[in-house]
C-alpha cells in the first residue's frame, strides 16, 4: 500500500469546548442527517447547545426530521429556528408546524434536491454536524462499522464537503486506516467525541415486513402482473421499491417470477433492506446501490458484499449529476397518501392536511425510472386515494405512469406507448376518474376541507421550481 | 364450476366490502361460527342493507346460516331469503335439516358433510332437492371421530373420496375443506393438489391469501385446456359417437368433460 | 334503556341508543371533517323510515360506509325493542 502523509484531524471531547474554537452565534446555519432515524442522539445533544446559549435565527437543514428528534420543537417553541429546509417530517414537530408554521419558513425538498442545493451554493451551510458510526484520526468514516452502525451515510456526504464546517460526531474512534471510506477526511474539520451518538434499537426499529393484509397482497399481485405486462421484467431490468409492506410484497412477487423465468436483474437501488440483501446473495440481481439502510441484515451486508454499494445522495439523484444511479432506473414502486385526476402525488401531508412526510427520494425516482408505479390502496377507511385535487403535490403529476390499486389500475393518459401496450390485456385499467367513481360509490365524495389561509411552507422540487405551497391548518 | 369458496365473517364490514377484491370465485358470508351468539342480529341486518345497496356479478354469494337445530337458523333465512344470492351454506346437514330449509327457501343449497352420519347419508344428501354441492367439514368430522388431523390427511381420505365421488355421480360440484394454518402456503399447495387428485372439484378457504393457490390448482392446466379444444373439435368434425385421438378412445363421457373444462377455462379467462 | 351494535373496529362503528325527549344525535369519527354532515344524514334518514324521532343516538365511527352505520343504528334500536317492520 502506497503511504500518503495524512493529517490527524483534531478531536474534540465536549461540545463546549468545540463552541471556543466556532463562534456559535456567526454559525447560525446548521445540517444534519438522519441515518440513524429514530434513534439519533447527535442532533438533540447539538441543538441543546444553542438552546443553552439561546441562540436566535437559526436554520436548520437536516436531511430528515424523526419524531424523537424532540430538540427542534423546544427551539421552535423558544423562537430560536428561522427555517427548516428538509426532506422528510414526521411527528410532533410536524405537527406544531402544521398548527403553528415558523417564524420563516418551511422548506421541503428531495433527495436529489437538496444534494443539488448545497453543491451549488443554495443551501449555504455553516456547520454540518455528522453522526458517524466508525471514525478513524484522520477523518474518514463508514456507516457500516462500529457499536451504533447504520449502514450507508448517503444522504450527509454532500454536507461532508460542501459545509463551511465540518464536524463529525462519533463515539468510535479508531486508529487504523478504512479502506474506502464513504467521508473523506480531507474534507473533515473537526472531529466531535461524545458517549453515544444513538440507540441501536432506534436505529433499526422501522422493522421492515412484507405485508400479509389481502388487501396489499392484491395490490402487490396486480403491480408485479402489470409490470409483467408491460414487459419490463428481463434480463438486466433494475428496479427500485421503499420499505412498505406493499412494496416489499412486489419485490417478493417480483423475485417469484424472476427464480420462475431465469431472469437477473442489474441493480437495486435507494434504500435497502434485508430482502433487497437476499436477492443479492442468491445472485438474482447484482448490485445494490444504498443510500439508505433499512434493517441489521442490510448493515451486515454493506460490509460483507463487495456489490452492495453505499453512495451518496449526489450518487443517487442529484439532477445535475450526469451520473446519477437513478437515471438508469427502470421501475420505481412509490406510495402515495392522495393522488389526483392529474396524477399529482402527496406524501408530504395528511388528507387532514397534518404534515406526515416529504418526498424523500419520491420526486427524484419518479422523475427519472422509466416506468413509476404508484401502489395504493383504493381506499383508507372511508377516505379514498383519488382527489380531484391533491392537498399538497409532492410530487408532479406527468412524472407519475401508473396508479396501482386493489380494485385496478390506472395508466397517465400522457403515457400512450404504456396503454397502448396494455390495449388487450385482461387487466383492469380504467381512467383515474372512473377508478375514483369506483371508489366513491362506497364512500362518497368527501367534503373538501383544506384550509388555505396562510402560507407557511413550500415544496421545491429537484429542479428548484415550487411546485406548491404547504398551509397552515 | 367455482374453483374456490371464501368463508368472510359477517359481522366484520371491513371484509364485507371488499368481498370482490379477492378474487374468489364464490364467497360464503358466515353467519355461523365467526359471528358471536350476541351478534348473530347484528351480521343478518348488516348483509341485509350491505347486499341490498350492492350487486355482484362476478363473484358467487352464499351466506352460511346457523344449522337448522340451533334458535338462529329460522331468522337468518327469513331476513335473507329475499336477497340476491346464490344460495346457502347449511352446516350440520342431514337430510332433514335440508328438507326443513327447503320448505323455507328455493335458492340453492350447500350442505356440509361435517359428522360421520352426514357422511353415511352422503347419497341421500346429495339426492335432496336444491343441493347443488357438497362441501366436506374435516374438523368437525374428524372431532367427531376422535381422530387428529394431519397434513397429510390420510384420516380424510375416504371422505375426501366419497364426496368427491357422490358429486360427481350426481353432477354437483364437491368442496374440500379449508386448510386451516393460513400461513403455510406450502402446505396449502400439497394439501389442495390432495383434494384434487381425488376428484374434488374446488376448495374452501378461510383467509384471502390462500385464493390464489387454490385457483391455481383447480383450474384447468394449459395442457389440459389445450387437449380438450382438440377432443371438442374432433367432435364437432365427426358423426361417430366415439373416436380415437392420439391413439386414446374418446367416447361421449370424455367429450363432456372436454367441454366442462373448455366452458371453465373461458370462465376464468385462461 | 341503552342499546348498543357495532363495534371500534376501522371501518365499523359503535352506535348507541337511549331514551330522549327530543332528538339527540352525538357525532364522533375519524372522518368528521369529510364526512360528518353525510353520517348524521344517513342516521336521520334511518330514524325517520322506522318514524322514530325523540331518541338520543351516539355514533362512535371508525370510518364506517353508510351501509354500515344504517345497519348498527337499526341493530341498535330493535335490541331497545323497536319494532323496526
Amino acid at each position: 500500500m502506497e503511504t500518503i502523509k495524512r493529517q490527524n484531524i483534531k478531536v474534540i471531547k465536549n461540545i463546549d469546548e468545540l463552541f471556543t474554537l466556532i463562534d456559535i452565534s456567526l454559525n447560525r446555519n446548521i445540517s444534519f442527517h438522519h441515518h440513524l432515524r429514530n434513534g439519533d442522539y447527535v442532533l438533540n445533544h447539538v441543538l441543546s447547545k444553542y438552546k443553552k446559549e439561546n441562540i436566535k435565527g437559526i436554520n436548520l437543514f437536516p436531511s430528515a426530521i424523526f419524531p424523537s428528534y424532540n430538540m427542534i420543537l423546544e427551539l421552535i417553541k423558544n423562537d430560536q429556528i428561522n427555517d427548516i429546509t428538509t426532506n422528510y417530517i414526521n411527528g410532533p414537530t410536524a405537527e406544531y408546524i402544521t398548527k403553528h408554521g415558523l417564524p420563516g419558513k418551511l422548506k421541503m425538498q428531495t433527495h436529489g434536491g437538496r444534494a443539488r442545493s448545497i453543491i451549488e451554493g443554495k443551501n449555504k451551510i455553516d456547520i454540518a454536524f455528522i453522526a458517524a458510526p466508525y471514525v478513524n484520526k484522520f477523518g474518514d468514516a463508514v456507516g457500516y462499522l462500529g457499536k451504533n452502525k447504520c449502514g450507508s451515510l448517503g444522504y450527509c456526504i454532500p454536507d461532508s464537503i460542501y459545509a463551511k464546517i465540518k464536524v463529525l460526531v462519533t463515539d468510535n474512534l479508531v486508529d487504523n486506516l478504512i479502506e474506502n471510506p464513504e467521508i473523506n477526511g480531507e474534507n473533515i474539520d473537526y472531529i466531535l467525541l461524545i458517549d453515544e451518538i444513538g440507540d441501536t434499537m432506534g436505529i433499526v426499529s422501522g422493522t421492515t415486513e412484507i405485508t400479509k393484509n389481502p388487501i396489499g397482497v392484491k395490490i402487490a399481485k396486480n403491480t408485479s402482473l402489470l409490470l409483467k405486462e408491460l414487459g419490463l421484467i428481463k434480463d438486466n431490468f433494475s428496479f427500485q421499491s421503499g420499505a412498505g409492506g406493499v412494496s416489499l410484497r412486489v419485490t417478493k412477487d417480483l423475485k417469484d417470477i424472476m427464480i420462475k423465468e431465469n431472469i437477473k436483474a442489474s441493480f437495486f437501488s435507494g434504500g435497502i433492506t434485508g430482502y433487497h440483501v437476499e436477492m443479492l446473495e442468491e445472485g438474482l440481481v447484482e448490485k445494490l446501490y444504498d443510500v439508505q439502510c433499512f434493517d441489521l441484515e442490510a448493515i451486515e451486508s454493506l460490509s460483507r458484499n463487495e456489490f452492495h454499494i453505499p453512495i451518496s445522495a449526489s450518487e443517487y439523484a442529484n439532477p445535475a449529476n450526469e451520473n446519477q444511479v437513478i437515471k438508469d432506473l427502470d421501475i420505481v414502486i412509490l406510495g402515495a397518501t392522495e393522488i389526483d385526476y392529474d396524477f399529482n402525488v402527496n406524501v408530504t401531508t395528511d388528507s387532514h392536511q397534518t404534515l406526515i412526510g416529504g418526498s424523500g427520494g419520491h420526486s427524484d425516482t419518479a422523475t427519472e425510472a422509466k416506468v413509476s408505479v404508484i401502489v395504493s390502496p383504493l381506499m383508507r377507511g372511508r377516505i379514498p386515494v383519488i382527489k380531484e385535487r391533491v392537498t399538497t403535490i409532492t410530487t408532479l403529476g406527468k412524472n407519475i405512469d401508473c396508479l396501482v390499486t386493489e380494485r385496478g389500475i390506472a395508466i397517465n393518459p400522457l403515457r400512450k406507448d404504456l396503454i397502448k401496450k396494455l390495449k388487450d390485456t385482461k387487466l383492469k385499467v380504467y381512467s383515474i376518474n372512473e377508478l375514483a367513481n369506483i371508489a366513491y360509490n362506497f364512500t362518497n365524495i368527501p367534503k373538501d376541507i383544506i384550509k388555505h389561509d396562510k402560507i407557511i411552507g413550500e415544496v421545491e422540487d429537484r429542479t428548484y421550481k415550487i411546485i406548491d405551497n404547504i398551509y397552515q391548518k | 364450476m367455482s374453483r374456490s369458496y371464501l368463508f368472510i365473517p359477517g359481522n366484520t364490514p371491513s371484509m364485507i366490502q371488499n368481498l370482490d377484491v379477492f378474487e374468489s370465485d364464490a364467497i360464503i358470508i358466515d353467519f355461523e361460527d365467526s359471528v358471536s351468539s350476541f351478534d348473530k342480529d347484528s351480521a343478518r341486518i348488516l348483509i341485509k342493507n350491505f347486499l341490498k345497496k350492492y350487486s355482484y356479478n362476478e363473484v358467487e354469494i352464499y351466506i352460511r346460516i346457523n344449522s337448522a337445530d340451533s334458535m338462529y337458523f329460522l331468522e337468518d333465512v327469513k331476513v335473507t331469503k329475499d336477497l340476491d344470492i346464490f344460495g346457502y351454506v347449511l352446516p350440520k346437514a342431514s337430510v332433514e335439516a335440508i328438507k326443513e330449509l327447503n320448505k323455507l327457501t328455493d335458492k340453492a343449497i350447500i350442505p356440509i358433510i361435517e359428522s360421520p352420519m352426514a357422511l353415511l347419508k352422503v347419497e341421500d344428501i346429495a339426492k335432496e332437492k336444491n343441493v347443488v354441492a357438497l362441501l366436506l367439514g374435516a374438523e368437525d368430522y374428524t372431532k367427531e371421530l376422535g381422530i387428529k388431523r394431519t397434513l397429510e390427511a390420510v384420516e380424510i381420505l375416504y371422505a375426501r373420496s366419497i364426496i368427491a365421488i357422490t358429486a360427481n355421480a350426481y353432477n354437483l360440484d364437491s368442496i374440500d375443506t379449508p386448510y386451516t394454518n393460513k400461513e403455510d402456503e406450502e402446505g396449502l399447495l400439497i394439501d389442495a393438489n390432495n383434494a384434487l387428485n381425488l376428484g374434488l372439484t374446488s376448495k374452501s378457504s378461510i383467509h384471502p391469501n390462500q385464493v390464489d393457490i387454490i385457483n391455481q390448482v383447480f383450474a384447468p392446466s394449459e395442457s389440459e385446456i389445450l387437449e380438450a379444444k382438440r377432443i371438442v373439435k374432433k367432435s364437432e368434425e365427426t358423426d361417430k359417437g366415439a373416436f380415437s385421438l392420439d391413439g386414446k378412445m374418446i367416447d361421449l363421457p370424455v367429450i363432456e368433460k372436454a367441454k366442462k373444462v373448455l366452458e371453465k377455462a373461458k370462465k376464468y379467462n385462461l | 334503556m341503552k342499546t348498543s351494535a357495532g363495534s371500534l373496529e376501522s371501518s365499523d362503528c359503535l352506535i348507541t341508543v337511549s331514551d330522549s325527549s327530543e332528538l339527540k344525535i352525538v357525532i364522533e369519527s375519524v372522518v368528521l371533517e369529510q364526512f360528518g354532515d353525510q353520517i348524521r344524514e344517513v342516521i336521520i334518514q334511518t330514524l325517520s323510515d322506522h318514524n322514530i324521532n325523540k331518541i338520543h343516538v351516539q355514533c362512535l365511527d371508525k370510518g364506517a360506509l353508510d351501509y354500515t352505520i344504517k345497519s348498527r343504528l337499526e341493530t341498535a334500536l330493535k335490541r331497545r325493542g323497536e319494532n323496526l317492520e
